[in-house]
């Protein structure tokens, strides 16, 4: 059996299943100590099913710390970069995209230094090992220890970030470092603010693993633990602590993925509504759809892929204002169970109005008996409205769409959507997230630079193919359940040389422990 | 004369990048470097071409190259000025104003922090209208400007000044030299008169791709909703000839780098919906598809054996559901797309201009037929 949980920002979600069977589920409010919010959901779901630690095969853990550290701007080290670029490139130094505030929490310690390469992977300039020692005096004289970097041209030739992040070390023997080559792809800008979000999530990310693995060993368990990340698959605890932000969007794949197996359907839109917001994304063949484009994090491009969400302002905690025609984007978040009308608050809030109106039954219903019948009605419609309209921008045609709703606020939804061939309430919904987690998959991914002048292109295809899936299976996946996820390739226009970059990822189930 | 100022650059990079007919690379970077100087410098001028002196002296200024280097290899200012400078100072001219090679991608922007940094006006036009990939296939040499002499310079501050015969040899020329020079140069070229500027520029464009701009990124959501807007936008400009060919999903996206050149064939199938309301027919019928044939630009669009639009008209693709336009190089399986021509300005409808940028130009074997004469359903 494995257990699924989920640590969102308001609620943690924990499920036992076994195979794909749902065993216990249970739901709670997100501990601000991490180790013992995960040790209340294991006892929760392992009490309840009667189940020892001994029958657990492997725990699943998916987690928004780290995307919430972004966006709220907390917990997050300060953090240098040298970026390997001169002479190019001086006239967009690191972050100068950034908003103020997330720029200002990691410091202003921008270093750019002669290097890199050209496309041809010849060098821009030789490493400026002179402005390398003067970068780093400077970095130890602020006592940085979290350093980002990054080089041109690194994804197809990493020298010169290798070259600078063994200096570093050897100067710096407890630096943090995120060399950008391993955690983005072609484009600098995106792939050094990816950098630099990891490496300033690295603190964070050793507590927070440090205390989830806590949390299983005094529960005894000892099986393997993974968290989930960004494309839905899963990696182990040891490697979440050096890439923090690859589980930057876990939360919503782990939702849609459970949507899929919670409804059966694999083509549908799923609206999964939480306190505060409504995150609208596509299931396409059981997988999220990939966005096409840069996805901001907390306001930071980045390049990552990341599943197409479309976030709109509506939750169970929303403010209703305007006589019932305008909902959030204010809501009372997790303080709903204190501050909603029918938990005895004196807030007008998106979950009374869903009591009122019928669709619910959480809190006393007494306290809102007095609410205008017209305020309600027009309440609901406009919160109908709001998915309907999100929904409808999401969907691939004008074709209705089989709609799929989970969270904790899917209670909101009560009424037909103009948008939908079908509304579906899966049992369990509540707890989409964590079943997500639970059924992840393994991974393996692999990227090669081929010239199709020298091999023809089914064959470094297949070549790729073969080495990704041998990645996966070392990770831990069933080869007979492997498929290719995604394939991508680069060519560059205007050189005449042929030459791709390809990038294949393969996923398969976990194998089951005999 | 108008004003380009930094909050004016996203609306612009928006539209150019409509017009670059799926070329043009991403314009992130070029957006990012426009915004950031002419915020330091102040706004740039406009200025009409039917404003220009006769006697005017006008350079175009770009960057010539391979748009994926610039996501690696950032460009900064000092490219474009430095050749700008080194221009005036080989030929003993001063310059007067610049223009841009084309208002398709990243070269819509640099003649405007070029003007704004050097204080001159950029004219409000272009040598394109949209995007095209080779230096022959602009307006300023079909109409008789001399591309050369022409200074290049690269991001190591290098320069070379070339002289050619004509816009072809210039071309080849200009080419190999991006290569040699890291994959990406700025150039200032074809020097013209005011006078030959309003004949042989596509005018109105830079203020035109704001506006366009303005219309696809304030709305944001699935195209279909804009359509009506999109057409009376087009319908009143230059290009006047406006039509939605398809809507559907790439199903198949196969590409392959050919003399430089990013070459390959996307199919699209439909959804068999009705769209954006009334009769569609082949346009998005669930059991046809388009055939997008791509040299950089998407140049030939097909409906099962028809072609239903081709260069030099514009075919421009959208993501359906949020109206930004797609870049080729960015397609791939899955995307719900509408695909739109435009027909092209006059400027490109003369058999001289035809002679360099008709689908036999680009090695189709087809006659070019004007996107107005052709029926879809």
């Amino acid at each position: 059996m494995r257990i699924g949980i989920d640590v969102g920002g308001t609620h943690t979600d924990a499920v036992l299943m076994d195979g794909m069977d749902i065993v216990s589920s249970h739901k709670a409010l997100t501990s601000s100590d991490v180790r013992q919010g995960i040790m209340e959901a294991l006892d929760a779901v392992m009490l309840d099913a009667h189940v020892t630690a001994t029958a657990i095969d492997a725990v699943m853990i998916g987690t928004t710390h780290f995307t919430n550290a972004v966006i709220e701007r907390k917990e997050l080290c300060p953090t240098a970069i040298i970026r390997a670029c001169l002479p190019t490139g001086s006239g967009l130094p690191p972050k100068c995209d950034w908003p103020e505030d997330i720029a200002a929490a990691l410091g202003d310690h921008r270093h750019m230094i002669g290097g890199g390469h050209l496309f041809n992977g010849k060098e821009i300039a030789p490493l400026d090992e002179r402005a390398l020692d003067l970068a780093i005096d400077d970095i130890v004289q602020k006592g940085i220890k979290s350093i980002a970097v990054a080089a041109a041209f690194s994804p197809a030739n990493a020298d010169h970030e290798l070259a600078i992040a063994k200096y570093l070390s050897q100067r710096i023997p407890d630096a943090n470092i995120t060399v950008s080559h391993e955690i983005g792809r072609l484009g600098i800008l995106e792939r050094e603010n990816a950098a630099l979000l990891n490496a300033a999530l690295g603190k964070l990310a050793h507590r927070v693993v440090s205390n989830m693995q806590a949390a299983l060993g005094e529960r005894k368990i000892h099986c393997s633990f993974y968290v989930s990340q960004n494309d839905g698959t899963l990696m182990s605890a040891d490697y979440i602590a050096r890439y923090p932000a690859l589980t930057f969007s876990s939360g919503p794949t782990n939702s849609l993925r459970g949507a899929a197996i919670l409804s059966g359907i694999a083509d549908a839109i799923v609206v999964d509504i939480g306190g505060t917001t409504v995150d609208v994304g596509v299931l396409a063949k059981g997988f999220p759809r990939e966005s096409n484009s840069h996805i901001d994090v907390g306001g930071v491009r980045t390049n990552f892929r990341m599943p197409d969400i479309l976030p709109i302002g509506l939750g169970g905690g929303s403010l209703v204002t305007e006589n019932g025609n305008r909902l959030g984007p204010q809501s009372v978040g997790h303080r709903l169970v204190k501050e909603g009308l029918v938990f005895g608050g004196s807030t007008l809030t998106a979950t009374d109005i869903a009591v009122a109106n019928g669709s619910a039954d959480v809190g006393d219903v007494s306290r809102v008996a007095d609410l205008d019948p017209a305020l309600i009605e027009r309440a609901t419609v406009t919160m109908h409205q709001m998915i309907d309209d999100a929904v409808d921008k999401m969907r691939p045609s004008e074709e209705p769409v089989p709609v799929i709703l989970v969270g904790g606020g899917a209670i909101l939804v009560s009424r037909e959507l103009s948008t939908a061939s079908e509304v579906i309430h899966p049992e369990h919904a509540g707890v989409a997230n964590a079943i997500g987690a639970a059924i992840a998959q393994v991974g393996g991914e692999v990227e090669h630079i081929v010239s199709y002048a020298k091999i023809n292109r089914d064959d470094a295809l297949a070549a790729a193919t073969e080495e990704a899936r041998h990645k996966a299976m070392a990770a831990g996946a069933d080869p007979d359940t492997l498929r290719v996820l995604d394939m991508e390739e680069t060519t560059m226009s205007y050189m005449d040389d042929d030459a791709a970059r390809i990038r294949i990822k393969v996923v398969g189930d976990l194998k089951q422990t005999p | 004369m108008k004003i380009i100022g930094a909050g004016h650059i996203k609306d612009l990079c928006a539209g150019a990048a409509f017009l670059a007919t799926g070329g043009g690379g991403d314009p992130y970077v070029s957006q990012l470097l426009a915004e950031q100087l002419l915020e330091k410098y102040g706004a740039a001028t406009l200025i009409s071409p039917e404003d220009l002196a006769d006697d005017a002296f006008v350079v175009s200024i770009g960057m010539v190259g391979a748009p994926t280097v610039t996501l690696e290899q950032l460009p900064t200012e000092e490219e474009a000025i430095g050749a700008l400078n080194k221009y005036e100072e080989i030929t003993g001219k001063k310059i007067d104003a610049v223009i841009p090679f084309e208002v398709g991608g990243g070269n819509s922007t640099i003649p405007l922090f070029v003007a704004a940094i050097k204080g001159i006006p950029c004219v409000d036009g272009d040598g394109m209208g949209r995007a095209l990939p080779e230096a022959q296939m602009m307006t300023f040499p079909i109409y008789g400007a001399k591309p050369t002499p022409a200074v290049i310079m690269d991001a190591f501050g290098n320069s070379e000044l070339l002289e050619c015969e004509d816009a072809l040899t210039f071309e080849k020329e200009i080419r190999a030299k991006a290569v040699a020079m890291g994959g990406m140069i700025s150039s200032a070229e074809h020097g013209m008169s005011g006078e030959l500027v309003k004949r042989s520029a596509i005018p109105h464009t830079i203020s035109f791709a704001v506006e366009l701009g303005r219309l696809l990124r304030g709305h944001g959501g699935v195209i279909d909703a804009i359509q009506d807007d999109l057409f009376k936008l087009f319908a009143e400009s230059d290009y006047g000839v406006i039509k939605h060919l398809f809507t559907g999903k790439v199903v198949d996206s196969e590409r392959k780098i050919i003399g430089g050149y990013d070459v390959g064939t996307a199919t699209l199938q439909g959804f068999g919906s009705t769209g954006s309301g009334g009769s569609n027919g082949a346009r998005d019928n669930a059991e046809t598809k388009m055939e997008l044939l791509i040299k950089n630009e998407y140049l030939v669009a097909k409906i099962g054996d028809r072609v239903v639009a081709s260069v030099p008209d514009l075919i421009c693709v959208v993501e359906q559901e949020t109206s930004r336009s797609l870049n080729a190089e960015r397609m791939r399986y899955g995307q719900r797309v509408a695909v739109y021509g435009i027909g092209c300005t006059h400027h490109y409808r003369t058999p001289e201009a035809l002679a360099v940028t008709e689908p036999r130009a680009f090695g189709f074997d087809l006659d070019y037929v004007p996107l107005e004469k052709i029926s879809i359903d």
